[in-house]
């Protein structure tokens, strides 16, 4: 168990360490560099100016030096220092990545707990009319784009019927007690988390259904029942617990999707995320930000995905690492 | 699951049983099969007929266009955010460029010269510049209804009539109002259609075929071959997709293509499309590459495929034969699947301004700024939503009911 773990993490490492040369290598060809920005925003900076600049950055190295000197300042604890905002990476990554984590959690929690009953209850009645309505709304989940969700969210709850904010993280903090400024917060997270919610739920619905269908098809719910269980517990200990494992997969693997879907709905409700920071980031041509920023968004993903395996083992004792 | 006698309907005559027995029981080509299952699945078939009416407006969009009369780059701004279902007067722009066409198209001396002499004008004007001053100054409206009110001489009746039916063209019916350069939606979402179901389809066929390559290569060959092309495909899937195709579409085309046999590519038309239809393929062929692969890796173990090899046949014969139409099948499904994935990336990407550039139309970039005039018109950002989530839902019911009819566990016969 732990050699697989210790494997699984460097192969984990060296995908980090790859992803992160082939990024630098991308934002290298992107239109623009940041002494074309400083130009911009000066006037006077004249083009010997402007090359001196780029010698000071290092900007004029070929990509592969400018990476190994940015790895190297990475790796010895210094993010950097972001252009646009005017302070180091870490003090702004610190809070947007809190602020995705409150995001994309809220709506992993909100998802499960209206899918995981509509898809158990499709599975029961199977080719009901419930169950096509629910499959409906699952197909609508998966198949609606999520910025669009967001604004007719915005339309409906804040334009016509003005009950939520429109976007933003907080309102002015200035005199709010703990509380206040605690509902404050829950109050601008309503409508990001519904939005984030929807493509999760019809994906997760539509797992549940079908796992709990194939687990209510086998010998030992005859079984169970035939010993005389109560429904409930058949339906719990026999059925759920075995329709658990691709549910876990597949809740594990999309927690990429919400990292995913949360620079869409980050940047829709203008809430401080990392999403928007990798957006906004790349935009303006904030290397370090956005190099950080890609890079703990890819790390968590892969992260995820190991943590999937290892649960494989906690909801199916048949699996072992030996 | 539905057996041979429970298929009977309980009141059916002795003859009808025996009727539906003996087609059951018949021989049926595969794909016969497979047809009778998908027409079962109502939503796959509602599917279906949508995205045929899509890809008829999407072929058809230039003919719409012709018999509108409406142009997705025409721009009106002085008719801005127009309501669903408005009459809009042309832009006085456009109605020199028409009254112009008008003159070019024949000889109107006559009729100009016979208008000027008319003591009708509340403006003063060279004969040779009357008519564009006239269409400038009238309201559309009220110049059709002074013309209506003329009587011309016969010589000159047809040319009056040609040029009432100009007037009358500068009044245009907006079905789905205005957008916030005064263009048609309605005209802009048919060409969108295009655009969005164009992307789509190429990324989805190109991916499956890459998939197919691929997977093949992997399941057949396996060792080492199998190792690396799996490796590859696992680490592109474990990526944050859309983080990633953020970053890749922001980069310049130039940057990587100038100088090579590829930059003509740089300077088209549509550089934008064939960008995003790029950068989307190398980034959804993984799905189909591991289906391929597992499907192969099965196949090659079962006793069909040693029979073959015992029977001398060759690779060629044992992948021809064999292998491919078993593929086939849910690769078909993986890419109708696709085709709606690949609409939903452009979408957004598109949406973030990375995608599809204007002026070229699409569904995402017709939303690009839709967000912040939401308060004005609120059907400019619902429409083509909408429009998206009626073609990706469709595909997507397409690709469950053909994953059901070709599923062989799941034949009911």
């Amino acid at each position: 168990m732990t050699a697989f773990i210790l494997r699984r993490l460097l192969q984990t490492v060296v995908v980090i360490a790859l992803l992160s040369f082939f990024c630098y290598y991308l934002m290298t060809l992107m239109p623009g560099d940041p002494v074309d920005e400083m130009i911009a925003a000066n006037p006077d900076i004249t083009s010997a100016d402007a090359e001196r600049l780029r010698q000071l950055h290092g900007l004029d190295q070929p990509a592969h030096v400018r990476y190994w000197n940015w790895a190297s300042m990475v790796l010895s604890g210094d993010l950097g220092y972001s252009r646009t905002y005017r302070v180091p990476v870490s003090e702004i990554l610190g809070r947007s990545l809190f602020n995705t984590f409150v995001l994309a959690g809220a709506a992993l929690l909100f998802s499960l707990l209206i899918a995981i009953p509509l898809g158990v209850w499709a599975a029961l009645k199977k080719n009901s009319r419930a169950d096509y309505l629910i499959n409906l709304f699952a197909f609508a989940g998966i198949s609606v784009p999520s910025f669009w969700i967001a604004i007719v969210l915005i339309l409906l709850f804040s334009v016509y019927l003005p009950l939520f904010p429109a976007g933003g993280t907080s309102g002015i903090a200035f005199g709010m007690t703990p509380w206040e400024s605690f509902t404050d917060r829950v109050h601008h997270l309503v409508l990001p988390v519904l939005s984030l919610s929807f493509l999760s739920i019809g994906t997760y619905v539509r797992y549940t259904r079908a796992a709990m269908i194939e687990a209510m098809e086998h010998d030992y719910i005859r079984t169970a029942r035939a010993k005389g269980l109560s429904w409930n517990r058949i339906l719990i200990m026999h059925g759920f617990r075995n329709a658990l494992i691709p549910l876990i997969t597949i809740t594990a693997l999309s927690f990429s999707t919400l990292f995913s879907g949360a620079i869409i709905t980050e940047t829709v409700f203008a809430y401080e995320g990392v999403g928007r920071l990798v957006f906004q980031s790349i935009q303006s041509n904030d290397f370090n930000v956005a190099m950080v920023a890609f890079m703990i968004s890819v790390s968590m993903v892969l992260l995820m995905n190991l943590a999937a395996d290892l649960l494989y083992g906690v909801a199916d004792p048949r699996i072992t690492y030996s | 699951m539905t057996t041979a006698a429970s298929a009977t309907a309980p009141g059916a005559t002795v003859a009808e049983t025996e009727a539906l027995h003996s087609r059951y029981l018949q021989a049926q080509p595969m794909w016969k099969i497979v047809l009778g299952q998908f027409a079962e699945h109502r939503m796959a078939v509602a599917g279906l007929c949508v995205i045929v009416f899509f890809l008829a407006v999407a072929l058809f969009a230039p003919l719409i266009s012709a018999v509108t009369g409406l142009d997705p780059d025409r721009q009106n701004v002085l008719n801005r955010f127009q309501p669903l279902g408005s009459w809009v007067d042309a832009s006085s722009y456009e109605r020199e460029l028409r009254v112009e066409r008008f003159l070019r198209a024949g000889n109107r001396e006559a009729l100009e010269a016979h208008l000027h002499g008319l003591n009708l004008w509340e403006i003063e004007a060279a004969r040779e510049d009357l008519l564009y001053e006239l269409v400038i100054h009238y309201p559309p409206t009220e110049l059709r209804a002074l013309l209506e009110s003329l009587a011309a001489p016969d010589h000159l009746a047809q040319d009056l009539a040609e040029f009432q039916r100009v007037v009358g063209g500068f009044l245009s019916f907006h079905l789905f109002g205005t957008d916030q350069l005064g263009r048609d939606v309605f005209i802009r979402l048919v060409y969108g259609t295009r655009v969005s179901i164009t992307v789509g389809l190429l990324v989805a066929i190109i991916a499956g075929l890459i998939g197919l390559v691929v997977g093949s290569l992997s399941g057949y060959y396996g060792g080492r071959i199998d190792a690396v092309l799996m490796r590859i495909t696992d680490a592109l899937l474990a990526l944050p997709i859309l983080v990633v195709l953020i970053v890749v579409s922001a980069i310049d085309m130039n940057k990587v293509l100038g100088g090579t046999p590829l930059a003509f590519i740089v300077d088209h038309q549509y550089e934008s499309v064939i960008k995003m239809v790029i950068i989307l393929c190398v980034f959804s062929w993984m799905q189909a590459a591991r289906l391929v692969r597992g499907s192969i890796l099965s196949i090659k173990e079962q006793e069909f495929v040693l029979a073959a090899r015992v029977l001398g046949a060759r690779d060629r014969t044992i992948i021809g034969a064999h292998i491919v139409p078993n593929v086939i099948a849910p690769l078909l499904v993986a890419v109708t699947l696709g085709i709606g994935n690949a609409i939903l990336f452009e979408a957004a990407l598109s949406f973030l301004g990375l995608g599809i550039q204007p002026p070229t139309a699409s569904w995402g970039n017709m939303l690009n700024n839709a967000q912040e005039m939401v308060q004005h018109a609120p059907m400019l950002a619902v429409l083509p939503g909408l429009l998206i989530l009626f073609t990706v839902i469709s595909f997507n019911y397409m690709g469950d009911g053909l994953r059901d009819a070709i599923d062989p566990k799941g034949i009911r016969r």
